[in-house]
C-alpha cells in the first residue's frame, strides 16, 4: 500500500511538473507580451528610448527576458575590478548613432576611442551568450536637441528559454533558512541557532522558541496565541512573486497573510522599550544596515532584524475560503447522504420526484443564477448578503456556506440515490430480505455501506478543494478569499502568480485524488492496490 | 397420395387442431416473421408516452423559434433609444406606457433604453449557438477518439497520461489564455471550450467502450474474423446511442452555464450573449425597481438549460432499447 501510494505520488509529481511547464509555455511564450504594459501608466508616460528601456526592464521583472543595458554591464566590470570609473565614464559617452561608421555599421563615427572598444566588446560578449544586442539612435527634436527620453541606447536582451525558466523555478521552490543567509562579510557576531524556553517576544513567559543569528528570520520556530499556535519560518515556499497585484509579494504571502485593520497592543521591543504598536516581533526579518539608518530602529532593536509584519484583525484569504469551504463540505455530506437514501427508499414517490427536480434544477441552471437567487432569498430573510470584514458576525458566513453547500448536496443526492438503487437489486439484499430483515435495517446496514464507497472518494477533494476557493460565491458575497486569485492574476498579467497558483492547484488535485483512493481502500477492504502475485 | 389420408371427422377435433396442407413457396420461406421493430420508431414512441416530454419539447420549440427567428424581425438596436429622455431602466408598465403596447416592452427597458425582451433573444441566439457548436465539436471528437482510446491498448497508455496531465491544468486558465491570445470573439471562445473539452467526453466513452469491448458476443464476433471497425460500428455503437444522447443532453446546458460563468469572471465576448446580459445587469439586481433586467436573462437562461436538460435526459432514457417494451 505504502509503495503504491509513493508510486502514485511520484507519478503525480511528474504530472504537476508537466502542468507547470505547459502553463509556463502558455503564459510566457503564447500570450502577447505587449499587452502586459497596456494599462501601465509609467509606460504610457515615458517616451522614445526611455520607454523601450522601461518596457524591457518590466519584461525582465515579469520573467520574460534577460535584459542588460550597456551601463549595467560597465557597472559590473567596475565591480569586478576590470575597469575603473574613468573608463566607464568615457565608455558611456558613446555617440548618438545618427549615422553609421563605414567600416562597422554597429559603430558611430562620433564614438570616442574607449567607447568604440567597449561597445564592440559588449556586443561580442552578449552575442556569444545568445543575446540580441540593440543599439538605438537618439531621437532628435531639433538638429541639436534630443527629444524627451530620446537619449541613445545600447542594450542586450534574450528570451529566457523554457528549460532554464523551469529549472530555476523548481530549484528555488523550497527555501530553507540557514545561518549563512546574511552576507558572509557582515559582522553580526556568532552565527548560530539558539533554543530558548522563555521567548523574549512573548514577554519572557514560558514559550519555547528557536531563534537564529545569521538567518533571514529571527524566529525559526515559535508559539503564539494564534491558530495553529505553533509557527515556523525555517522552510518557505516560493510559488512566485507578484509585481502587479501586490508589489513584490510572494504568492504564499498573498494567500496566507492576515487582512483588515491593524491590531495595536503594547509591544516590548528587544531594547526593553514598550510601545503601543501593531508589530509582530515573531515575524522579524533581517534587513542589512537598517538599524543604523533609522533612529526609530535604534531605539527599538538591538540588531538588524527590524522588518516586521503587523498584526491584522481578520483571517487570511485562504483561511476565509477554507473555513467556508470546509463547513459547506461537511454540511453537504451530513445532509446530502441521508437525503439521497431517502430518495432511494421513496423511489418513484413524491419525495423522489421533488428531490430529482431539485437535482435537475441545480445541474441545469447556471450557477450564477441560483447563487443570486439564494442571495435574494437570504436577504429577504434578514441575513447579511455581504461580508464585512470591519464588523464580523457569524451570520454573514451563513449565505456563502449555504450557497456552496446546496449544489454539493444536489450532487451527493444524485449519486447516493443512483448507487443505492443499483444495489437494491443485488443478491445480498434479496437474501437479507428473505432472512426477514426489515427494510430499514437493510437500507442502513447493508445497502448504505456498499453504496457509500464511491461517495467517500470525493471527501479529500472536497476538503482540499476548499483551499482553492469558490470564485463566483466569493464575488457575489464579497468574501475576501482566494477564489479570484487566478482570474485576477490572468486579467492583470501577473505571470508569476499564474504559475504559482497553478502549481498549487495541480498539487492539491493530485494529492486529493490519491487520498481519495486511499480512503476508499480503507473503507472497503475488498479494494486492494497491491497486485497479488499469481498463486 | 390422397387415398392414404384418413378421415379425421370421427376423432371429434376442432378445425384449429387439424393440420392443413401448405404449398412450398420460395418467397414465403425467405420471410422472417419477427415482429416489425424500428429502433428510432420505438425511441419516439417511448419518448412521447410521457406527457412532460411533450410539454418540454413544445417549450423548447418555442424557445428555438424565438431565438432564431424573432431577432430577424425585432430589429433590435441597443442604442436606438439612447437619446430618448427617461427611457432607461423602466419597468414593463412604464415602458409600455412610454412606447406603446408592443411585445418589445413586456420586460421593460435596460440601461440604455433598449428593450430587454429583444436583447434577451438576440443574446439567447449567441449563447445557444455557442452551446450547440461546442457540444457538436466536443461530442464528435470525443466519441471518435474515445472509441479508439477504448480499443487500442497502446493509445490507452498514452491518452491516460495526457488526460491526467491536462486534467490538472485549471480550465479557467486555459480558456483565459486562449481568449487573450485570440481576442474574445465567438469563435475563439468556441476554440477555448473545445481545445481540451473533448478529453472528458473521450474518457467517458473510453470507459464505456472498455466495459462492452470484452463481452462474449464481441469476442465471438472477433473469433469469427469480424474486423475491429465493423465490431465498433455494428456491435458497440448501437449500445452507445443512449449514452451519447444522455451525454449531449448534459453537455449543451453546461456550455450555456459556462458562458454565463465566464462572462461573470470577466472573460466576455464582445457580442451580447445571455451571460454578458446577466453580467451587465448584476448591479441592477441590487437596485430596487431594476431587478427585472437581471432576472429576465437569468430566468430565460435557466428555462433554456432546464428544458434542454429534461428533453435530453428523457430522450437518452428513451433511446435505451431496454425501455422499449
Amino acid at each position: 500500500m505504502t509503495k503504491y501510494v509513493l508510486r502514485r505520488l511520484l507519478h503525480g509529481l511528474i504530472s504537476v511538473v508537466i502542468v507547470v511547464l505547459i502553463v509556463m509555455l502558455l503564459v510566457y511564450s503564447m500570450m502577447d507580451r505587449e499587452n502586459v504594459l497596456a494599462s501601465d501608466a509609467t509606460y504610457t508616460k515615458r517616451q522614445n528610448n526611455q520607454r523601450e528601456d522601461y518596457k524591457y526592464s518590466r519584461w525582465e521583472l515579469f520573467g520574460y527576458v534577460d535584459y542588460v543595458t550597456f551601463q549595467d554591464w560597465l557597472n559590473m566590470l567596475v565591480r569586478e575590478g576590470e575597469i575603473d570609473a574613468d573608463v566607464k565614464k568615457e565608455a558611456l559617452k558613446f555617440g548618438k548613432y545618427l549615422e553609421k561608421d563605414e567600416n562597422n555599421d554597429f559603430l558611430d563615427p562620433a564614438d570616442p576611442e574607449v567607447a568604440r572598444e567597449y561597445v564592440l566588446k559588449f556586443k561580442e560578449y552578449y552575442e556569444a551568450k545568445g543575446y540580441t544586442v540593440v543599439r538605438r539612435p537618439a531621437v532628435m527634436l531639433t538638429k541639436t536637441k534630443v527629444d524627451a527620453g530620446g537619449k541613445q541606447a545600447l542594450f542586450a536582451y534574450r528570451d529566457i528559454p523554457l528549460a532554464k525558466r523551469a529549472l530555476t523555478y523548481f530549484t528555488r521552490l523550497i527555501q530553507v533558512d540557514n545561518v549563512h543567509y546574511v552576507d558572509a562579510e557582515t559582522d553580526i557576531g556568532p552565527r548560530k541557532l539558539t533554543f530558548t524556553l522563555f521567548d523574549p517576544a512573548a514577554g519572557g513567559k514560558f514559550s519555547p522558541a528557536v531563534m537564529g543569528n545569521g538567518t533571514q528570520h529571527k524566529y525559526l520556530l515559535y508559539f503564539d496565541s494564534q491558530f495553529p499556535y505553533i509557527h515556523q519560518n525555517l522552510f518557505s515556499l516560493r510559488l512566485g512573486t507578484s509585481f502587479v497585484q501586490a508589489n513584490n509579494t510572494e504568492v504564499t504571502t498573498m494567500m496566507g497573510k492576515r487582512q483588515g485593520a491593524k491590531v495595536y497592543h503594547t509591544v516590548t521591543y528587544p531594547t526593553g522599550v514598550a510601545e503601543n504598536s501593531a508589530d509582530d516581533l515573531h515575524t522579524a526579518v533581517y534587513v542589512e544596515g537598517s538599524r543604523d539608518q533609522l533612529e526609530l530602529n535604534q531605539r527599538r532593536y538591538t540588531d538588524d532584524y527590524t522588518s516586521t509584519t503587523p498584526y491584522y484583525k481578520n483571517r487570511s484569504a485562504i483561511a476565509y475560503s477554507f473555513l467556508i469551504g470546509v463547513i459547506s463540505t461537511v454540511a453537504a455530506y451530513l445532509i446530502g447522504i441521508p437525503l439521497g437514501v431517502l430518495l432511494s427508499r421513496k423511489k418513484d414517490k413524491f419525495a423522489d420526484k421533488l428531490g430529482t427536480a431539485y437535482v435537475v434544477f441545480i445541474l441545469a441552471v447556471p450557477s450564477l443564477a441560483y447563487i443570486f437567487m439564494f442571495k435574494v432569498i437570504g436577504r429577504a430573510m434578514g441575513l447579511p448578503g455581504e461580508m464585512r470584514t470591519d464588523a464580523e458576525t457569524a451570520w454573514m458566513y451563513v449565505l456563502p456556506i449555504v450557497s456552496l453547500a446546496l449544489p454539493s448536496i444536489a450532487g451527493l443526492m444524485k449519486w447516493v440515490r443512483r448507487y443505492m438503487i443499483d444495489q437494491m437489486n443485488a443478491d445480498y439484499v434479496k437474501f437479507a430480505r428473505s432472512g426477514g430483515l426489515s427494510d430499514r435495517e437493510i437500507f442502513s446496514k447493508h445497502i448504505l455501506k456498499n453504496a457509500i464507497i464511491p461517495i467517500v472518494h470525493g471527501i479529500p477533494a472536497g476538503v482540499l478543494g476548499s483551499l482553492v476557493g469558490a470564485i463566483v460565491t466569493e464575488r457575489v458575497y464579497t468574501v475576501p478569499g482566494v477564489g479570484g486569485l487566478l482570474t485576477d492574476a490572468i486579467e492583470k498579467y501577473d505571470n508569476a502568480v499564474i504559475v504559482g497558483v497553478t502549481l498549487f492547484y495541480a498539487t492539491l488535485s493530485v494529492v486529493s485524488l490519491i487520498l481519495g483512493d486511499v480512503l476508499m481502500a480503507l473503507v472497503d477492504p475488498r479494494i486492494s492496490f497491491t497486485t497479488e502475485k499469481a498463486r | 397420395m390422397n387415398e392414404t389420408l384418413t378421415d379425421l371427422s370421427g376423432f371429434g377435433l376442432s378445425d384449429e387442431e387439424l393440420f392443413s396442407h401448405v404449398d412450398n413457396s420460395e418467397a414465403e420461406a425467405e420471410r422472417i416473421t419477427a415482429p416489425r421493430y424500428s429502433y428510432w420508431h420505438s425511441v419516439f414512441r417511448v419518448f412521447f408516452r410521457k406527457k412532460i416530454n411533450i410539454i418540454a419539447l413544445s417549450i423548447l420549440a418555442v424557445i428555438v423559434l424565438f431565438t432564431y427567428i424573432y431577432p430577424m424581425f425585432s430589429g433590435y438596436d441597443k442604442y436606438a433609444n439612447l437619446m430618448v429622455e427617461g427611457s432607461t431602466h423602466l419597468n414593463p408598465a412604464k415602458a409600455m406606457k412610454m412606447f406603446g403596447y408592443n411585445i418589445h416592452w413586456i420586460f421593460g427597458t435596460g440601461g440604455s433604453g433598449q428593450s430587454t425582451f429583444d436583447a434577451l433573444w438576440s443574446g439567447a441566439r449567441i449563447s445557444l449557438s455557442l452551446a450547440f457548436v461546442c457540444a457538436a465539436i466536443n461530442l464528435a471528437i470525443g466519441v471518435v477518439l474515445g472509441a479508439i482510446w477504448g480499443f487500442s491498448k497502446k493509445m490507452d497508455i498514452i491518452m491516460t497520461e495526457v488526460f491526467n496531465v491536462i486534467g490538472n491544468v485549471p480550465y479557467i486558465l486555459l480558456i483565459s489564455v486562449v481568449v487573450m491570445i485570440l481576442s474574445a470573439s465567438f469563435w475563439s471562445l468556441v476554440f477555448a471550450l473545445t481545445v481540451t473539452g473533448w478529453l472528458a467526453i473521450a474518457y467517458f466513452i473510453r470507459t464505456q467502450v472498455i466495459i462492452i469491448r470484452d463481452r462474449e458476443y464481441n469476442l465471438a464476433s472477433r473469433c469469427l474474423g469480424t474486423s475491429i471497425f465493423r465490431i465498433a460500428i455494428r456491435n458497440i455503437l448501437p449500445f452507445m446511442v443512449s449514452v451519447i444522447v444522455t451525454l449531449a443532453a448534459t453537455e449543451i446546458p453546461t456550455y450555456i452555464s459556462y458562458e454565463v460563468f465566464l462572462s461573470f469572471i470577466g472573460l466576455r465576448m464582445k457580442d451580447e450573449s445571455l451571460g454578458r446580459l446577466i453580467d451587465m445587469a448584476k448591479n441592477s439586481m441590487l437596485t430596487p425597481g431594476w431587478q427585472f433586467e437581471f432576472w429576465c436573462p437569468a430566468i430565460v437562461a435557466s428555462i433554456i438549460t432546464v428544458v434542454l436538460y429534461l428533453v435530453g435526459q428523457n430522450l437518452g432514457d428513451a433511446s435505451d432499447p431496454r425501455t422499449h417494451t
